[in-house]
């Protein structure tokens, strides 16, 4: 090939959107930093299995960080993520990007799931799940064809573009998901544990591509995982949350480290002990002694 | 694809088989059990069909048949969908309806013969309902269900990817169902059959159900039973073609069932 995707990316984006180019975006000024401030939300409010997810939750995500969610099962992460893409409303507190009032979706905060086998369209071929976003925004079928495969291109499934998903493997799923996000250009994505469901390899292979990704777009990423090392390896900050009923960010660590990472750096293993041990605290539970 | 080859012989000779083996019964049964005016042979029921294609007279009845079921199954269909998806699309509407619904699935068609005929008169417009009663019920059901069964992850990622409430029920919600109204499809051609006799116990002059009907008057079992036969042939052959066609132009709707 020898041509680098990213940078090949970036041009033919450039000219179909008529100068707004779409590479290194995280460095316009007109992007928001994320806010959460005292966010409450219970579910079945007055029914028997009325349950409270989040208890004054707050969190503040840079423009163009990348910030893990990390917590427990059952602690409030996902409620967290459906918050900020709009899906639900808070009870209590409100949550901000820049100082517009998050309310409803939209498509500068787009989501890749977990369970790509209900996220994506079963009915459409992976191009056309790509193009859907275009589309609706009312770009011809040409364009949105051509620019959907750019961002094919860019996630590695080119070759897979005419298969529908019930024919791609897992990985390849979440390489069509993430497409299908990136196409529209989003000042934030919300990933809901999207490799927790791969094999071991397919996710380090994942893991790396969404770092190359997000290093050259530098949108602001907001990962949700139950898996300290991946979070070790992939944020520049770790929000540890409480268990749940009743859940809130605890505490966030900042990893200045440079990427990649390898588990086995000094300085990762030094942080990665002190998260841990917040973990613990929070499960009851000590992952290593007796 | 010799391999796709064999399975297909293999369910072929299975087929024709079991199919064999239900006629030998049939035959043992009618030459040593049974009154030989109550049950025709194979054969003499053979014999009275070749008559009957011969003369032409069959496929006049079928014919006919044919026609009234295709009508009342298509109006059937078509009302079903739209109210199902309406049902499935606004709230109040499913849950007005579904108590009435709940009433209605245990009345028969045969049940509506007499209120048909009172409605309709004697015409073809009486068999076309009792039909149509039989199909659209299932439709309606069938439908709402896929409507209401599409996952909410599926309409969050449209929500997120910009699509408009409207958006999102013409191109995601729709598709969803797609599997749920071609299986209610399915289903509701056999109920259509099914309601072929009960609609031709309403003075009909020709088709099958008027056949069966008009045969039992002259005791002639073995026209009898060439109407029965010709029913379940008819409808098994039909729903192989619809099958058919399901697998060859709906694969897209229908293969991430099987796969989840």
């Amino acid at each position: 090939m020898g041509v680098d995707p990213v940078t090949n990316t970036a041009n033919v984006a450039r000219r179909d959107s008529a100068g707004s180019s779409v590479s290194s975006r995280g460095r316009d000024s007109s992007w928001h930093e994320l806010t959460l401030e005292g966010v409450s939300l219970t579910f079945n409010k007055g029914k028997a299995n009325e349950y409270r997810a989040l208890d004054g939750a707050s969190l503040k995500v840079r423009r163009g960080e990348f910030f893990c969610l990390l917590g427990p099962s059952g602690c409030g992460k996902s409620t967290i993520l459906n918050l900020i893409a709009g899906f639900a409303r808070p009870d209590l507190g409100v949550i901000r990007m820049g100082d517009r009032q998050i309310t409803d979706a939209g498509t500068e905060r787009v989501v890749v799931f977990q369970d790509a086998s209900n996220a994506l369209f079963p009915w459409l071929r992976a191009h056309q799940n790509v193009e859907f976003g275009l589309s609706i925004q009312g770009l011809s079928n040409a364009s949105a064809a051509t620019r959907a495969m750019v961002y094919l291109d860019l996630v590695g499934l080119k070759d897979h573009a005419n298969k529908f998903p019930y024919e791609l493997s897992g990985g390849m799923k979440q390489r069509c998901q993430l497409a299908r996000a990136l196409v529209l250009e989003p000042e934030v994505l919300l990933m809901d544990e999207p490799f927790a469901a791969l094999d071991a390899i397919s996710k380090r292979i994942m893991q790396k591509e969404l770092l190359r990704i997000w290093q050259h777009y530098r949108m602001t990423v907001v990962y949700i995982t139950h898996d300290v090392n991946e979070a070790m390896l992939l944020a520049q900050k770790v929000a540890v949350m409480r268990r749940g009923p009743a859940s809130a960010v605890k505490q966030v660590f900042e990893i200045n480290q440079a990427y990649p990472r390898k588990p086995t750096d000094s300085a990762v293993m030094e942080i990665l002990a002190k998260i841990e041990a917040s973990l613990e605290e929070e499960v009851g539970v000590s992952l290593y002694a007796d | 694809m010799p391999t796709s080859l064999a399975k297909f012989l293999q369910r072929a000779a299975i087929t024709a088989t079991s199919i064999c083996i239900g006629i030998f019964a049939w035959a043992v049964f009618a030459a040593n059990f049974a009154y030989p005016d109550l049950v025709p042979t194979p054969l003499e029921t053979l014999k009275t069909a070749t008559q009957m294609i011969v003369s032409g007279d069959l496929f006049n009845h079928v014919g006919v048949s044919l026609v009234r079921v295709l009508i009342g199954y298509l109006a059937g269909c078509i009302i079903g969908i739209l109210v199902g998806a309406l049902m499935g699309r606004i709230k109040i509407v499913g849950q007005f309806a579904e108590p009435l619904l709940q009433l209605m699935r245990p009345i028969s068609p045969v049940a509506l013969v007499p209120l048909s005929i009172i409605w309709f008169g004697i015409g073809d417009m009486s068999r076309w309902f009792i039909i149509f009663y039989g199909v659209v019920i299932i439709m309606i059901m069938n439908t709402a269900a896929g409507v209401a069964a599409t996952p909410n992850i599926r309409l969050n990622a449209a929500r997120c990817l910009g699509a408009t409430r409207r958006q999102i029920f013409r191109r995601i919600v729709i598709p969803s169902a797609v599997p749920y109204i071609l299986t209610g499809m399915r289903v509701a051609l056999g109920f259509a059959f099914m309601g072929i006799v009960a609609a031709e116990m309403i003075a009909a002059q020709s088709g099958i159900g008027y056949l069966i009907m008009q045969s039992r008057m002259l005791l002639r079992t073995d026209i009898m039973f060439v109407g029965l036969v010709t029913l379940g042939v008819l409808g098994a052959v039909i729903d192989g073609f619809f099958k058919l066609a399901i697998d060859r132009t709906m694969k897209r709707y229908m293969e991430y069932q099987v796969n989840i």
